[in-house]
This record gives structure tokens, C-alpha cells and sequence, in this order.
């Protein structure tokens, strides 16, 4: 449908996992949204099973600094993430794991304790509250193993993997959850084993936005989606409510106005606080909703690394799905490994283009090469734990212009010693799985440009210790609400899509619900 | 400061560039335009990153690239002349292995040793021979993805379990905030 500029409409910004669900809630129950999309829309047709074309693809490649004793700020400096500009958000890039909180990560500051430099804090939410919305989630992502839907096999990936794990005396892998159909299920079909779920999955049987919500909320004849329309600032009225949206159209450059009496932000957590950062008033000195000076703070990315090994026989990890393989064992809080919270290991596999940049940035000679070269031998993977919030490592508005003359954003992160302690722990483990089973060399890899990016808008029960509430809703602009992983008040073991997505569920279920009422 | 010799053939060849810029003031310069200069960036490329199984004709296209993008702004092609020429005065290509490296460490902090290996860890590994002497077969959608036998082709592992093992749904459930809270620390990290 089409959405008239001046009618005061409910805005979404940004076509991802939480926004593209939150329209699709209202859409679905007859609410008009007009859904910007910084990106355009890229059809399943056309991803490219090349890594390097499709990261030009889909990448968001807009100019960010980095500053931080984080060793990626030396690596890929100009690239904290590895972000998509495109209707579907970096789901069209994730590669589909699907596990949830454990019930004490949604508090982990009365069980962790505090943790010197960490600013730990408890959702004000709970694990209870959020287990109908996570199994929505799963229903509408259609994780393997959960709501019935069978596993998917076996690549070889695994099996080095799962041998591995089993002779370490791990009991909880599996090849899921994971959110491509080992079954056809929602209209998509199932896996054939092709790969390249970082490259969006041209058979479609991966879920993410662009094959589901958006089809879904279009079909329902009352969204207007715009794309190559990124927003650039929020405005306010006398009242201190947000009013209107300004973006541009990223191809002419024309500045347009969308007159709003709603608005959810799902920018992801560097645009998402950048967006509130620009659009500073004098009403909002410090930027908008951030009388708390939260907003841009405790933006956390998961600890991650790789382990990579080699093997005197082939492994071909990189035929079937990307990441179809997860070990549970090293989840729990357990401080007598040295370090609070917990971590997954999960199958990871890139091709030799990737490997070769992100291995060991900036290394070279015999011994990377020796590594390279056992490619077909090869079996890999990621390790996603929890990291630790720490208020300095943030989201700020640098001196630098980007493309279209906005001030650019700077990523400022520190290592936290406990995410180091974590890294460290789980790069032994993972080498420990990969000898059990013969491995000729091993190789521990830091972390690649953050996929997981959470935190930076952080919810709280007080206005004082965050930015949005426990609906997501801002403390300070009433009609303001933040629909993204930057709400996260901690970030957890899990990858975080599942929660993202349940979030946005229980929000978008949430904002239907005061509209009808005429509460916002 | 102490200037090795090393230094100082390099500072050599950078003068040797700026003063041949100079005297072509009209005519375009293009770096590394020399026969054998393609050569020679090819063995650097070889140098850092030694594959036996690779040919030279692998290493001479990632030297082209190389050598274009040395040619792609005029910063890029004061600091590419001086490296070049501190390969050719050095006589890079006909070291052994051992002093190759030992020469590329001395070297590894300039902009040239940086555009050089930044662009070949990059074109070397996305090389489509690269990729088939490596056994990587790349997309498979088009063949309707990797068939039952291929993906799990490997056989020297007996088949794992792929179900979740019958404990994890308890071993997850019991995580109440209150008994893990109960966990004493003695010292993180």
C-alpha cells in the first residue's frame, strides 16, 4: 500500500530481524507501517556463491572508526562488522543457529556478581516471560530440532567435530537448532546442502527476513516498504514526542520527511544509536532519549574466535551447511574455569578467499601457508560466548563525514579480561577436540569484523540506567521504541537472532495492543 | 637513528624514483612497466606466501594486480617505485628462500610491503586455479547442491549422533539465576 508522507504513520526503520518482525506483528493485525530500508531489495535469484561478490553485494560498507586495544581495530580498521545494507538485514548473511538465554543470563549481574570494569546488569525481563515468545520465534524461523521439525544430517564439518567432542567426554552437540530447513517447512524448501548461507541462500530454504516477514507483511496489503531510504534523523514536537522521520534517498541523495505518530528503530547496534546521536535537539542536547547518557554505551559483540585444524585425510568442510553443528557443554556459568558466563562452539566453514583474510590478518610466510595449503584436510570452527558490557566501549559520533556528508561513526572496544580468559579457554578446548581426532596442526583465530552486534541502547527497569524499557520503549520519548539487538542489557552465550527475533514478537504483539487502545 | 646499508639502497631507490618522475614531468608514469619488474613483484608474492603447488603463472596474475593498484594513485606509485626498486637492487628474485623472508621483515613496515601482501593474501586465495589445485569446489547450487555422498562423504569417523543427546533440555533448564548465583568465585581471570 501507499503510506502519504504527511499522514502520521507508524515507521519502522530497518528491514532485520527485529524490524522486519515488528512490522509484520502490526501489519498482520491491520496496522498501516511504512518500513525504511537503508538497502535495497536483493532477490534470492541474485546472491552469488562468491565470497568476495557477494560481500560486495551486500556489505555494509559505510565509512565507520574504530578505536580500542581490541586487536580487530588494528586488523580491519574501518570494518567493526560484517553488517548487510539490504531489505532482510544481516539475516541475509547469518548463518542460522538458534539457541536461547539460559534463565540466569537474563540477570546476570545477581549471578555473576560484579565484575570489576563490566557494567552488569538484569534484564527486567525474565526467562519465564520470554519462553512463549522464543517458541514463536522458533515456529517462525523454523529452527531444526524444536516444534517437531527433524535435524538436518550430517556434513563432514560434524562429523570431525562431533567425533571430537565425544572423545573429550562432551555429551550435548547436535547439528542444530538451526534455522534452515532440513524438512520444507513455511513455504521454503528444504536444504540441498549448497552452502553459502553467509551469502544469503539462493534455494531459500534459510530463513531470514527477505523470504518470510516481508513476503508475508506485503501480502497482507499494508505495508509500504521503501528501500535505498535510510533514515538520518528523528525529530520532535513541542511535547518532546517524536513527530517525523528524515532520510534520504541513498541513490539521489534527496532528503524526504515521513510525518509519524510511531516510531521503531532496528538499525542495528552502530545505527541505531548513531541515528539517536544525530538527532540531538535543543530540546535533547545529548541526543534523543538519552537523558541517561546510555545511548551508544555498553555495545558488546560476543567474545568469538575460531579454531581451525588440519588432518592427514580430506575433510572437505566447506560442502553442506555452513554452521550445522553446536556444543552445549561449555555454556554454564562455571567461575572455576577462571572467568564468568559461558560459551558455545559451533561448525564454522569458509572458503579459501575468506580463510585466506581472515586466518591471521597481516600474517604471512611458511607457517600461514603450510595452514592454507591443507585446505582440503581442513575442519574449523567458532566459538560465540558471552562477552562482558563495559560503558566506554560505545558508539560515538566521530569527526568523520561519511559518503553523504554525516558524521560517521566511531566503534570504540576494549577487550575485557574475562572475554580474554573465555577466548583463551575455549581456544584450548577447541583445539582439544580437533587432537582427539588426529589433528596434524591447529590454529586459534581472532576474531573476524562482529556479526553479533548487541547492546548501545540498552534496556532497563530505570530510566536513569538505560535507554528503552522493558517493552523496548524509550524512557524519555514515549512514542519512541527500539526494535533490535542494541536493547540487549547483556548479551549472553547464544547467538542472538532467536532473541532478537522474540523481542520483536512480544513488542510488535505489545504496540498493536496500545494502538488499538490509543495508548501511544 | 642507524641507517643500515639495507636502508639506505632502499632511500637510494626512492631518490632513484622521484628524480625519474621528474624528468618525465609530460609523459604518464606507470610503475613497474619494466620487463622482468612483473617478475619480480611475482616472487615477492611467491615469498610471502610459498605454495610448491601453485605455478608461477598463479603468482605473475596476483603481481599484475598488485602492480595495478600500485599504479592507482600517485602515493601508491612513490612508495611501490621505492620498494620495487629495492627488490631490484637487492636482487630479490635470486635469493634463497631464507633470505627472502629475512629481507621482506626488514621491509614489512612500509606502505609498499603493505600493499603488496594485502593484495595477495586476497587475489592469491581468491584464485580460481588456487582453488581447484586446493580441492575447493565452490558453488554447487547450480548442480542442485552437494548430493547425498558428498557432504558426508568423509568415512575415516564412524557417524555421529545429530540429535540433541536426551539430558540437554534439562542440562539448559536448570540454570535459575538464584543457584548459579550460589557459585563462589574465587578469582576470574
Amino acid at each position: 500500500m501507499k503510506i502519504d508522507k504527511k499522514e502520521k504513520a507508524v515507521v519502522v526503520i530497518g528491514s532485520g530481524p527485529g524490524g522486519a518482525q515488528v512490522a509484520y506483528q502490526l501489519t498482520k493485525q491491520g496496522i498501516p507501517v511504512v518500513l525504511l530500508e537503508a538497502g535495497r531489495r536483493i532477490m534470492k535469484e541474485e546472491y552469488v556463491n562468491e565470497e568476495w561478490p557477494a560481500f560486495s553485494q551486500m556489505a555494509w560498507l559505510d565509512k565507520r572508526t574504530m578505536s580500542g586495544n581490541a586487536r580487530i581495530v588494528k586488523d580491519f580498521n574501518g570494518l567493526p562488522t560484517w553488517l548487510v545494507k539490504a531489505v532482510g538485514g544481516t539475516a541475509t548473511h547469518w548463518a542460522g543457529a538458534t539457541p536461547r538465554f539460559l534463565d540466569y543470563e537474563w540477570k546476570t549481574k545477581s549471578t555473576y556478581g560484579s565484575v570489576d570494569g563490566a557494567t552488569l546488569m538484569d534484564w527486567p525481563i525474565d526467562g519465564k516471560e520470554m519462553k512463549p515468545y522464543y517458541v514463536k520465534a522458533e515456529d517462525a524461523i523454523g529452527s531444526t530440532h524444536r516444534g517437531g521439525r527433524p535435524p538436518l544430517p550430517a556434513n563432514n564439518n560434524y562429523k570431525v567435530f562431533a567425533e571430537g567432542a565425544k572423545r573429550n567426554g562432551y555429551k550435548f552437540y547436535a547439528t542444530g537448532p538451526y534455522g534452515t530447513n532440513a524438512a520444507p517447512y513455511d513455504g521454503r524448501p528444504a536444504s540441498i546442502q549448497d552452502g553459502f548461507n553467509f551469502q544469503g541462500d539462493k534455494n531459500g530454504s534459510k530463513w531470514n527476513p527477505n523470504v518470510s516477514e516481508i513476503p508475508k507483511a506485503l501480502a497482507t496489503g499494508k505495508l509500504e516498504l521503501r528501500t535505498n531510504s535510510q533514515a538520518v534523523q528523528i525529530t520532535t514536537d513541542s511535547s518532546g514526542k517524536a513527530d517525523g522521520v528524515l532520510y534520504m534517498d541513498t541513490k539521489t541523495k534527496a532528503l524526504h520527511r515521513q510525518e509519524a505518530k510511531v516510531i521503531c528503530v532496528a538499525g542495528n547496534s552502530i545505527e541505531t544509536p548513531r541515528l539517536f546521536l544525530m538527532s540531538a535537539s535543543s530540546r535533547f542536547p545529548n541526543g534523543l532519549a538519552n537523558s541517561s547518557d546510555q545511548v551508544g554505551r555498553n555495545y558488546m559483540r560476543h567474545l568469538t574466535g575460531s579454531v581451525y585444524a588440519t588432518f592427514d585425510k580430506p575433510v572437505n568442510f566447506f560442502r553442506g551447511e555452513t554452521m550445522a553443528g553446536f556444543l552445549a557443554d561449555e555454556v554454564k556459568h562455571n567461575p572455576k574455569r577462571g572467568f564468568v558466563g559461558g560459551y558455545y562452539l559451533e561448525t564454522l566453514a569458509l572458503g579459501p578467499s575468506f580463510l585466506g583474510a581472515f586466518l591471521d590478518p597481516g600474517k604471512w610466510g611458511k607457517k600461514f601457508a603450510d595452514m592454507m595449503d591443507g585446505y582440503q584436510n581442513m575442519a574449523g570452527m567458532w566459538i560465540v560466548g558471552e562477552d562482558m558490557p563495559q560503558a566506554n566501549n560505545r558508539i560515538t559520533l566521530g569527526s568523520a563525514k561519511d559518503a553523504f556528508g554525516l558524521p560517521a561513526p566511531n566503534v570504540h572496544f576494549d577487550d575485557h579480561p574475562n572475554d580474554t580468559a573465555m577466548r583463551n579457554h575455549a581456544y584450548e578446548k577447541g583445539e582439544a577436540i580437533y587432537k582427539a581426532v588426529g589433528a596434524t596442526q591447529t590454529y586459534r583465530v581472532t576474531p573476524y569484523p562482529h556479526t553479533h552486534n548487541l547492546g548501545s541502547m540498552r534496556m532497563s527497569a530505570k530510566a536513569k540506567d538505560g535507554v528503552v524499557d522493558k517493552w523496548g520503549r524509550c524512557h524519555d520519548v514515549k512514542n519512541l521504541f527500539v526494535s533490535d539487538g542494541s536493547v540487549m542489557t547483556t548479551g549472553a552465550a547464544c547467538n542472538p537472532t532467536l532473541t532478537i527475533t522474540a523481542l520483536a514478537i512480544r513488542q510488535g504483539e505489545y504496540l498493536a495492543d496500545q494502538l488499538k487502545k490509543g495508548n501511544v | 637513528m642507524k641507517i643500515t646499508r639495507r636502508e639506505l639502497l632502499i632511500s637510494a631507490g626512492s631518490l632513484l624514483a622521484y628524480s625519474q618522475l621528474g624528468s618525465l614531468a609530460n609523459a604518464e608514469v606507470n610503475i613497474a612497466a619494466q620487463p622482468g619488474d612483473q617478475e619480480m613483484i611475482a616472487s615477492m608474492c611467491k615469498a610471502l606466501y610459498p605454495h610448491d603447488r601453485f605455478p608461477m603463472s598463479i603468482y605473475m596474475d596476483v603481481a599484475a594486480g598488485a602492480i595495478k593498484k600500485g599504479n592507482a594513485d600517485t602515493g601508491a606509485k612513490i612508495s611501490f617505485r621505492a620498494g620495487l626498486d629495492g627488490l631490484k637492487i637487492n636482487k630479490f628474485d635470486k635469493m634463497n628462500f631464507k633470505k627472502q623472508t629475512k629481507y621482506l621483515k626488514s621491509i614489512e613496515n612500509t606502505p609498499f610491503f603493505g600493499l603488496v601482501r594485502g593484495h595477495t593474501v586476497v587475489a592469491l586465495y581468491d584464485h580460481k586455479e588456487v582453488h581447484k589445485i586446493f580441492g575447493y569446489q565452490g558453488a554447487s547450487f547450480d548442480k542442485g547442491g552437494y548430493k547425498d555422498g558428498e557432504y558426508n562423504d568423509l568415512s575415516w569417523l564412524p557417524e555421529p549422533r545429530i540429535e540433541e543427546h536426551p539430558d540437554l533440555t534439562a542440562f539448559l533448564d536448570d540454570s535459575s539465576p538464584k543457584k548459579y548465583a550460589s557459585l563462589k568465585i574465587k578469582k576470574t581471570f
